[in-house]
């Protein structure tokens, strides 16, 4: 079966007809175009698709893209701001929070919705809120500096 | 007048030339890539173990509407296999299964339904045969051998004694000898294995994008699998999503889809699943080490006594090298007068092992470093001491003649001993906390390359062209670890010029050089120097441009980077203008850069394979680990790590730190919650909720102290920082538990199970003891 | 991009056209968060045919403030369980319960009703269809052996929700709609010991809310789980205890296990220690009953004999630290 999927996604409202079993992560890459998403595991398990459906952080490999209807869709593709990077974008290029940066769309994505509802994080509170994203490179010391730095320079 | 100067670019922390992409999303990795026409390659695996191959059909599937292509291994022209003396491998079975996984058949079809509707039609008629999952059954009598030229399914027995092990042993105050076991463990990087194939059917030639650590061994065995000319393929490094030694192989998947799309005649993307990626494995075998030591009553160590047993899985691989470097690399860290190593590579019916980082030498480190910590808590004196008192004196030449020319372990010492706290903390943290610590070391790239060919080691190409930005092309893949950086720091440092100059192109082999690639550390040190060698040889005709331009002699030009001029009067020229004099008569500028070994860091001949540990230089590091145990639950919580790390200069402090961390807490894993274990050869932990990746919240903090024991060889005198860490984590752990619970594990992971039934002995035995003491008074 | 088989999606707005569409089809699963069917689906466990949507049953969403109780929407996420002030105050297990749930991405998503729904779990179970297949599959989908225990006709997948046990500490009832209409059960009797069928729930029933009576004084309660990871973990085992002392003796002791048998269940005769003091010997004989009854079986790659031994001792450390 096939309907229509009404959403905005990174601000930009479309329209596409997609089939009900359709996953929201193959949605946004193969028909949206967005690969900034990855996908890192067979579901649920890693924490690289992460995305922010209205606001909130979910994966989109366990979500049916037919279940987004009129949600407002949010993935790394969109975050920079006039082509800058943001502030927890810079965290994770200036910090190194990033090394091969597989995990890092995800990991971003966590982190924003992190600081939108948490301006000022506790370093316990950004363990909980990244500890569904899996990351093999960095052992995360430096992606916990990455989101206090972007705290920083936000409330700044 | 200002004061002008060159702009130093190394020993500052720079964030990486790539991060941007990364954290925007714009990093294009293998998976990324789309065509509208691209089809979708799938792989049809063995549900069994061992088997010999009746029949494949592939006619239904061949007939399915969508289906683009079909292959097996009658499309395959040739084997392949990392090692030139061991290529057993085919990209699909040939003949014979031997690992429950290995692909079989795979498809290329219009949509992902159609490629799984294909698979399911693929007929194939299995005999199957005894299956061999540990390696004391694969050794045993009567077992079938694998493959016919490898007789007890031995892939390589090793041996050396090295001194007067038995004179060694006879002057020792105490001799140990314990049996340690360490589970198979998989690399588990972020990104699932993938290749992006498109194959341009008018003229025949194929290009892909393949998530490789070695895009030259895989273009190499592209061209021998698909009986392709060389010339005809193209390899482009996309982003890749990790590798820790996974990918510096080739791996089916890359294959598999250069297959399919010739036969397809397309673009082929080929995506492994996560459980996929697990089977196609390369980890670290499970081995099981014998290490017996004799110490003296003051730390010195007197000889070393021991065996390793690797089980490698059903093919080669680099199971040759890892099982060499497991007894060489004994040597290089402490100085060992004599030394006896008995080492077996098994071939089993489980997914081939591979490289996996701090190749070889992880897990005879752990047996060392655990036992000697005992020993050292036998004879009443401080690990710290025992360390100490083994140091080797740098320039040296190891009793298995590997070369040291640099040595900063006793300076690693020293620093996690005082950030630690560990005189003033050690033995008086309160019950059920413990500190540990231990040592490692690692290569800084293999000496010998493992194609020899009497190419350098390294090549670079610089191109200038009159806008004045300076390309830098290397073969070398930058996997995440930043080499890339490195390079276009090298560059900027000897020029002088801002790194906002450089743009570096990586692993295009239409466009850059050939580079052997990223493994065994060596891509700072290799082509580190050889970007340095390019940047001189640039320099050098820049210098000579401006002598001319500033009528005066080569020598008397004085170059500050972005100015070259004649002296302190002299206003001077700009980069730009002597680029452009330099252009003169000339054209673009393309100079290259080489580097090469030289013969005394070969390593030895004292036996079969003695070259394999030969580098140009070894990092060192020393780490102590500060735990606390639930004496209830048995779980481990690490509270902390204090880690130095010995990499010479470090170019960037930045990726140097991120590095360690990264390293160190992969030891973490290791060490306290990652194996890969089968079922009658199924891997039980092909998901990542299984294979247990620690997470953040467990994850420690992890200090780092970087120690610059310059090598002379070194590019500004680096060594290797991605390494060497990963090892000194598994001993400090257990010896950390060993100080706070008075048990000491030998067998790895410690998950709370382990822990418990070692704690569980510990009580019983107590008890035992008490009972008899209270009869006996 | 991923293989699903073909699916229908309805998304209905009241629990009574969610029946009625279930009911239609023959092969149709409820989906609420997704976060347990998807994975399932994804690896051919399940193959519905049609997928009921309960998101958009506003009904189901709410938390409501009784006099004698607390209704909780099926479809609650675990974040909302874990935040809520009004459960933090009455059920403390409950919420922390729910925050211990998988990791925080999966709690936003995640409900109360797909957590206490969750199909039973083994290592021969949750493995793509490959897998399976190549290990003959078992007797809870497609196969006639059981890998965990091959001689017998059981099977033993684990349940491994976290919130039930907490739940089960407060005599918690269900409310169910079906086809027949409403019935509102014990959580208790949701279950059944039979890790092949775990769920008292009719065919096409929908658990609409769940029911916790207030307690009339307030009793210290708590949650643990033991697992190897610090997040994303199922519970090698999971406790849940209540225990309210009066004049320092203990008056009141419950306490819920998940994770160590087909279903969550309340540790059986813990009477005994009614009216006995809470030292050391007393909490270390409520841990042998623990471990007793924790009959973990080789579902998971932790060796059952841990997590009998943990179960036993995270009860011991929860009654020593709640009080
Ligand atoms: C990596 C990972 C780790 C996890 N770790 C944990 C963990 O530690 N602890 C834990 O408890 N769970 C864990 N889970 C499982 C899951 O995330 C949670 O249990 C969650 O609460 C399930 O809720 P859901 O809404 O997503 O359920 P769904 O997946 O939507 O549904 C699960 C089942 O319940 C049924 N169902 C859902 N709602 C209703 C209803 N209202 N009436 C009738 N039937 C219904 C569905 O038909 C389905 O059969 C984990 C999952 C993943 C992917
Ligand atoms: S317990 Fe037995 S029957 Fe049940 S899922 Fe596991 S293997 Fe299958
Ligand atoms: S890809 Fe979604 S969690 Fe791993
Ligand atoms: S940066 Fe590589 S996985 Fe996180």
């Amino acid at each position: 079966m096939k309907s229509t999927l009404s959403l905005t996604v990174n601000g930009v409202t479309r329209d596409d007809v997609v089939p009900d079993n359709l996953l929201l992560v193959d949605y946004l890459r193969d028909k949206a175009g967005l690969t900034g998403t990855k996908i890192g595991c067979d579901g649920g398990e890693c924490g690289a698709c992460t995305v922010l459906i209205d606001g909130r952080p979910r994966h989109a490999c366990l979500t049916l893209a037919a279940t987004c209807q009129n949600a407002k869709v949010e993935t790394v593709d969109g975050l920079s701001r006039d082509g800058r990077l943001t502030a927890i974008q810079r965290g994770f290029h200036e910090k190194l929070g990033s090394q091969c940066g597989f995990c890092t769309p995800g990991m971003i994505m966590a982190s924003e919705a992190l600081l939108r509802r948490n301006p000022d994080p506790s370093e316990a509170d950004i363990r909980d809120a990244l500890a569904a994203n899996i990351c093999r490179c960095t052992g995360y010391v430096k992606i916990i500096e990455a989101v206090q730095f972007a705290a920083r320079e936000r409330t700044a | 007048m200002n004061k002008i100067s060159p702009i130093q670019s190394i020993g500052i922390p720079k964030p990486l030339v790539d991060g941007p992409e990364k954290a925007t999303g714009k990093a294009m990795f293998a998976a990324d890539f789309q065509a509208t026409d691209a089809t979708v390659g799938r792989i049809l695996r063995s549900p069994v173990a061992h088997a010999n191959i009746i029949s494949i059909d592939t006619s239904q599937a061949e007939a399915l509407p969508g289906v683009l292509a079909v292959v097996t291994e009658a499309d395959c022209a040739d084997g392949y296999g990392v090692l030139p003396i061991a290529m057993n491998e085919w990209a699909l079975a040939r003949h014979r299964v031997r690992y429950r996984g290995e692909p079989v058949a795979a498809v290329a079809a219009m949509d992902v339904a159609t490629a799984q509707r294909a698979l399911d039609l693929i007929d194939v008629v299995y005999e199957e045969l005894p299956a061999y999952f540990t390696a004391d059954e694969a050794r045993a009598e009567g077992a079938l051998d694998l493959h016919d030229d490898k007789p007890g399914n031995i892939e390589r027995e090793v041996e050396f004694d090295l001194g007067d092990v038995d004179a060694g042993m006879a002057k020792a105050d105490l001799v140990r000898e314990v049996d340690f076991h360490c589970a198979e463990v998989c690399q588990a990087q972020m990104e699932p294995h993938a290749a992006f194939a498109e194959y341009d059917a008018a003229r025949e030639r194929l290009t892909i994008r393949p998530s490789t650590q070695v895009p030259f061994y895989v273009h190499k065995m592209l061209a021998r699998t698909m009986g392709m000319s060389e010339s005809h393929i193209r390899v482009i490094k996309p982003h890749i999503g990790g590798g820790f030694g996974c990918r510096t192989e080739t791996l089916q998947s890359d294959l598999i889809a250069g297959l399919l799309a010739r036969k397809a005649r397309g673009t082929v993307k080929v995506v492994l699943s996560r459980e996929e990626t697990f089977i196609t494995h390369r980890g670290r075998p499970e081995s099981h080490i014998k290490m017996k030591v004799g110490m003296t009553k003051d730390g010195t160590i007197t000889a070393v006594d021991f065996t390793a047993q690797q089980r490698g899985g059903a093919y080669s691989g680099y199971g040759i090298v890892t099982i060499l470097y497991a007894g060489s690399l004994i040597y290089g860290i402490y100085d060992i007068v004599s030394a006896r190593f008995q080492g077996y590579r098994v071939l089993t019916n489980t997914p081939p092992c591979g490289a996996f980082r701090g190749h070889g030498t992880v897990k005879t480190r752990f047996a060392f470093e655990n036992l000697i910590d005992g020993m050292a808590t036998e004879l009443g004196l401080d690990p710290f001491a025992v360390r100490r008192a083994n140091l080797l004196v740098a320039p040296t030449m190891t009793e298995n003649d590997l070369l040291v020319n640099s040595y900063g372990l006793d300076q690693c010492l020293d620093w996690v001993e005082k950030a630690s706290g560990w005189k003033q903390r050690k033995g008086k943290l309160g019950p059920n906390k413990g500190l540990g610590m231990a040592c490692s070391h690692y290569i800084s790239g293999a000496s010998k390359p493992k194609h020899w060919t009497g190419e350098p080691h390294a090549t670079i190409h610089l191109r200038v062209d009159w806008d004045a930005s300076i390309t830098l092309l290397t073969g070398a893949a930058e996997i995440g670890q930043g080499s890339s950086t490195v390079m276009a720091q090298c560059v900027a440092e000897t020029l002088g010029v801002d790194m906002g100059r450089i743009r570096v192109i990586a692993a295009d082999s239409a466009l850059t050089p050939k580079d052997n690639g990223s493994y065994s550390s060596r891509v700072t040190f290799m082509v580190g120097n050889a970007s340095i060698d390019a940047a001189q040889n640039l320099k050098a005709l820049l210098i000579e441009a401006a002598a001319r331009k500033l009528e005066i002699a080569p020598e008397d030009v004085e170059c500050l980077g972005e100015v070259y001029r004649g002296g302190q009067q002299d206003q001077g020229l700009t980069f730009e203008e002597v680029v452009m004099e330099a252009l003169k008569g000339e054209g673009t500028l393309a100079v290259k850069g080489i580097y090469d070994t030289i013969p005394e860091s070969w390593g030895g001949r004292k036996y079969r394979g003695a070259a394999i540990g030969g580098t140009m230089a070894f990092s060192y590091a020393a780490q102590v680990v500060e735990v606390t145990v639930d004496p209830d639950t048995a779980e481990i919580t690490v509270d902390k790590v204090w880690v130095a790390h010995d990499c010479g200069k470090a170019l960037n402090p930045l990726a140097v730190e991120g590095q360690v961390q990264g390293s160190v807490w992969m030891g973490l894993g290791q060490a306290m919650s990652e194996e890969t274990r089968f079922h009658d050869g199924l891997p039980l932990h092909a998901n990542m909720l299984d294979y247990r990746v620690p997470t953040i919240v467990e994850s420690p903090p992890i200090e780092v102290g970087i120690i610059e024991a310059n090598d002379p060889h070194g590019p500004f005198g680096a060594k290797e920082a991605g390494e060497g860490s990963l090892t000194g984590f598994l001993p400090a752990l257990t010896n950390a538990v060993a100080d706070a619970m008075g048990v000491r594990a030998t067998a790895l992971p410690l998950t709370p199970d382990r822990l418990l039934e070692l704690l569980e002995k510990k009580a019983r035995d107590e008890r035992v003891s008490a009972n008899a003491s209270g009869k006996v008074a | 991009m991923e293989y699903l088989p073909e699916m229908h999606l309805h998304n209905p707005a009241t629990v009574e056209e969610a029946i009625r569409l279930h009911d239609a089809a023959p092969a149709s699963r409820y989906l609420a968060g997704g976060s347990d069917l998807l994975v399932n689906i994804r690896r051919g466990i399940e193959q519905p045919d049609h997928l009921v949507y309960l998101n958009g049953i506003a009904e189901m969403h709410a938390i409501t403030d009784g006099p004698d109780q607390i209704s909780i929407g099926a479809a609650v996420t675990l974040r909302e369980l874990a935040e809520s002030v009004l459960l933090r105050e009455h059920f403390a297990a409950v919420a922390q319960a729910a925050g211990e749930v998988a990791g925080p991405s999966h709690r936003e998503y995640g409900t109360l009703g797909g957590n206490l729904c969750l199909d039973t779990r083994c290592v021969f179970y949750n493995q793509s269809e490959w897998w399976r297949a190549a290990n003959n599959y078992c007797l809870k989908y497609r196969g006639d052996t059981c890998h965990v225990a091959p001689a017998g006709k059981k099977c033993f997948a684990a349940f491994s929700g976290d919130v039930a046990p907490a739940l089960l500490l407060f005599d918690a009832e269900v409310e169910l709609a079906g086809p027949d209409g409403r019935r509102r059960i014990a959580l208790m009797d949701l279950y059944r010991n039979d890790g092949m069928d775990h769920l008292t729930l009719t065919s096409g029933e929908l658990m609409v809310a769940v029911h916790v009576p207030k307690m009339p004084s307030a009793i210290p309660t708590g949650y643990a789980k033991s697992r190897v990871r610090g997040s994303i973990d199922f519970p090698l085992a999971g406790v849940a205890v209540r225990m309210g002392l009066q004049d320092q003796l203990i008056a009141d002791l419950r306490i819920g296990l998940t994770g160590v048998s087909p279903l969550p269940f309340l540790v059986r005769g813990l009477e005994t220690f009614i009216g006995r003091r809470p030292d050391d010997a007393c909490l270390e004989e409520v841990r042998d009953v623990v471990r007793r009854q924790a009959k973990a079986m080789k579902t998971t790659l932790t060796p059952p004999h841990y997590r009998r031994r943990v179960a036993g001792a995270l009860a011991q450390k929860l009654a020593e630290s709640i009080f």
